[in-house]
């Protein structure tokens, strides 16, 4: 069974317990995937636009040369490392929770990089986080799923384990 | 060539407007990504070339401005030239690291980093220089960028009319339609406070669910690695410490900011020319130079057509619509300024407002004071509506997301439509209040 597993950052723990309840009843092929967002470097594009300059290379570093942009400037340079970096760490940090899985490293948007590469990487499994865990609150009730999490399940090739953070302390909800 | 055909002057008053509203028609919609600059250029070429503006007339008016042309350039060089110095790379981790490893404190910090930033150095240093550095630091700390990012970008406007060369729209209408420092502070400074209130207020609302985790501090940087050559940082520190209080002193004795901008620049390009942190070409592609084409032919079409008179019967339409009170004068002003910035952008809405508040110069104190000041506080916090620069392109983003293209940029108008207006109207009441 080939499973592909969504890190965000906050979740390895999460989903190294997930996968160990698989491995004890199947062998599994894991890949890990971390999906740098794109996002934030268009927005600071609109922004350079408005304020008359050039947009941020599209491109990591050592970036192609490219006919109507300069080569990235020092700045840019420490945006990609800083990217790079990161999502070299919180792969590695994945790698201790499953010690032989494939480690994948993409770069756009996290929702459409995960269901592209689980039709490519021919997954039977993408197992998913319901939103990253930056803090405890807003865990339950209808605001619970994030935007890439909801995307994935409305549009993943195969079936997908949504994983949710335990919470008992708000139960019973009213009936 | 039209002055060989000796036109009438109504038809020439005509052919003006129409080039003049082609002019801002090209800069709102942009065809074919045509870079403003060159729309801008293009309306005051054919204006000289069909005669409508007389060489002469047209360098008149751009000279007559040569006070904002230098304060833009020297704006720009002092922001490139102290990023060089890694200041703003030593103050993000400063910030940081008072922090305490709370995601909230690192928030508020940021706004409060913004604001310094652009109080001293103009909102274009806020926006183009500390956002890609805080987005490097919380991409370190592992924390989620949007929310940083946008706070760093609206900050950028928000804190935009603390002083007059915290944007250089305020010295384009300031060049105009002079205002003493204290006169400006007595006017603009609650109201900037307040807005940074409530611009904070909201952002810790609307992103609550990202902010109460931590972070692990150590790893950041220590400030000391941040700085790549303490002599020229020092010296940097230097050469600010004196331009800050120099800047002041020019507003409170209307001495031409440019002067001080300028001079300040060539401090550090001499410093980082010295100790060898920059060459003239490096340093020089740090500003923006398509920005002077743009402020110049907008200054020659808007020179066209206040020779029509237009511009005196808009001024007059907007004294009107004040109904001759401080509210509405400051209601109106602000209204204005904000609508025209998102439609046309805030530089060629600052020099038409320009135009048309000359025909306020006989309202009584109260009123043309309110003007002035609500011009500026429309026109530097407007932008903040719709953020992506205008409303043509969120129009333009608006239609791709109808294709089900996922865009960037509407996430801004999102949040710009909720607080935006918000602070408009509680800023505009302020100012009032202090009238």
């Amino acid at each position: 069974m080939r499973v592909l597993c969504c890190l965000d950052g906050t979740n390895a723990e999460q989903i190294g317990t997930a996968l160990r309840m698989f491995t004890a009843v199947q062998p599994l092929t894991v890949g890990m995937l971390h999906v740098t967002d794109t996002r934030p470097r268009e927005d600071m594009d609109l922004i350079r636009e408005r304020f008359w300059r050039h947009p941020l290379h599209p491109h990591h570093a050592p970036a192609p040369p490219s006919e109507h942009l300069p080569h990235p400037s020092p700045r840019e340079e420490e945006i990609y490392e800083a990217e790079k970096a990161s999502a070299e760490e919180i792969l590695k940090e994945s790698r201790s929770y499953c010690a032989g899985a494939a480690i994948i490293g993409r770069e756009g948007r996290p929702e459409l990089e995960i269901v592209n590469l689980a039709a490519e990487w021919r997954a039977d499994l993408v197992i998913v986080c319901s939103r990253a865990a930056y803090q405890s609150r807003d865990q339950i009730g209808p605001k619970s799923v994030g935007h890439v999490a909801r995307f994935v399940v409305d549009h993943a090739p195969c079936p997908v384990l949504l994983l949710r953070p335990t919470v008992r302390d708000h139960f019973p909800l009213e009936r | 060539m039209l002055t060989l055909f000796h036109l009438p002057e109504f038809w020439k008053a005509l052919l003006s407007s129409f080039i003049a509203l082609l002019t801002l028609a090209g800069i709102m919609i942009r065809p074919f990504r045509w870079n403003e600059a060159r729309i801008a250029m293009s309306g005051a070429a054919l204006l000289l070339f069909l005669g409508l503006i007389s060489p002469r007339d047209a360098l008149f008016t751009l000279l007559r401005d040569w006070n904002t042309f230098f304060f833009f350039l020297g704006m720009m060089a002092l922001s490139a030239l102290a990023e060089t110095a890694c200041l703003f790379d030593w103050l993000g981790v400063q910030a940081a690291r008072l922090a305490g490893e709370s995601a909230a404190r690192l928030f508020l910090n940021m706004f409060l980093l913004g604001t310094f930033i652009s109080m001293l150095f103009s909102n274009d240093a806020t926006a183009l220089i500390l956002t890609p550095i805080v987005y490097v630091l919380v991409t370190k700390l592992r924390l989620p960028a949007l929310p940083y990012l946008f706070a760093c970008t609206f900050i950028a406007d928000s804190a935009s009319f603390l002083l007059p060369i915290s944007n250089p729209i305020n010295i384009i209408i300031l060049s105009h339609h002079p205002l003493n420092l204290p006169g400006f502070l007595r006017l603009l400074l609650l109201p900037s406070v307040v807005v940074i209130g409530i611009n904070v207020g909201v952002f810790f609302f609307l992103y609550r669910g990202q902010l109460g985790g931590s972070f692990d501090v150590e790893r950041l940087s220590s400030p000391q690695t941040a700085i790549k050559h303490k002599a020229y940082f020092r010296y940097t520190c230097c050469v600010l410490a004196i331009v800050a209080p120099a800047y002041m002193a020019a507003s409170a004795v209307h001495f031409p900011l440019s002067v001080v901008a300028m001079a300040g620049a060539m401090l550090l390009l001499a410093g980082a020319l010295y100790w060898r942190r920059t060459t003239l070409c490096q340093a020089g592609k740090g500003i923006s130079w398509s920005i002077f084409g743009f402020i110049a032919g907008m200054f020659v079409v808007v020179r066209a057509v206040e020779r029509t008179g237009l511009t005196t019967k808009f001024g007059n339409l907007l004294l009107h619509l004040s109904r001759g009170s401080s509210l509405g004068a400051v209601m109106v002003g602000t209204a204005g300024a904000a609508l025209g910035t998102n439609l046309i952008n805030n530089v060629p809405m600052a020099v038409l407002m320009n135009s048309a508040l000359v025909s306020i110069q006989n309202a009584s104190p109260g009123i043309r004071q309110g003007f002035i000041a609500a011009t500026m506080f429309g026109c530097d916090l407007g932008p903040n509506l719709t953020t992506v620069g205008s409303l043509a392109t969120v129009l333009w983003l608006l239609i791709l997301r109808h294709r089900n293209v996922d865009v960037s940029g509407l996430d801004y108008f999102k949040v710009g439509i909720i607080v935006t207006p918000l602070m408009l109207v509680a800023g505009a009441l302020t100012m009032w209040l202090l009238l």
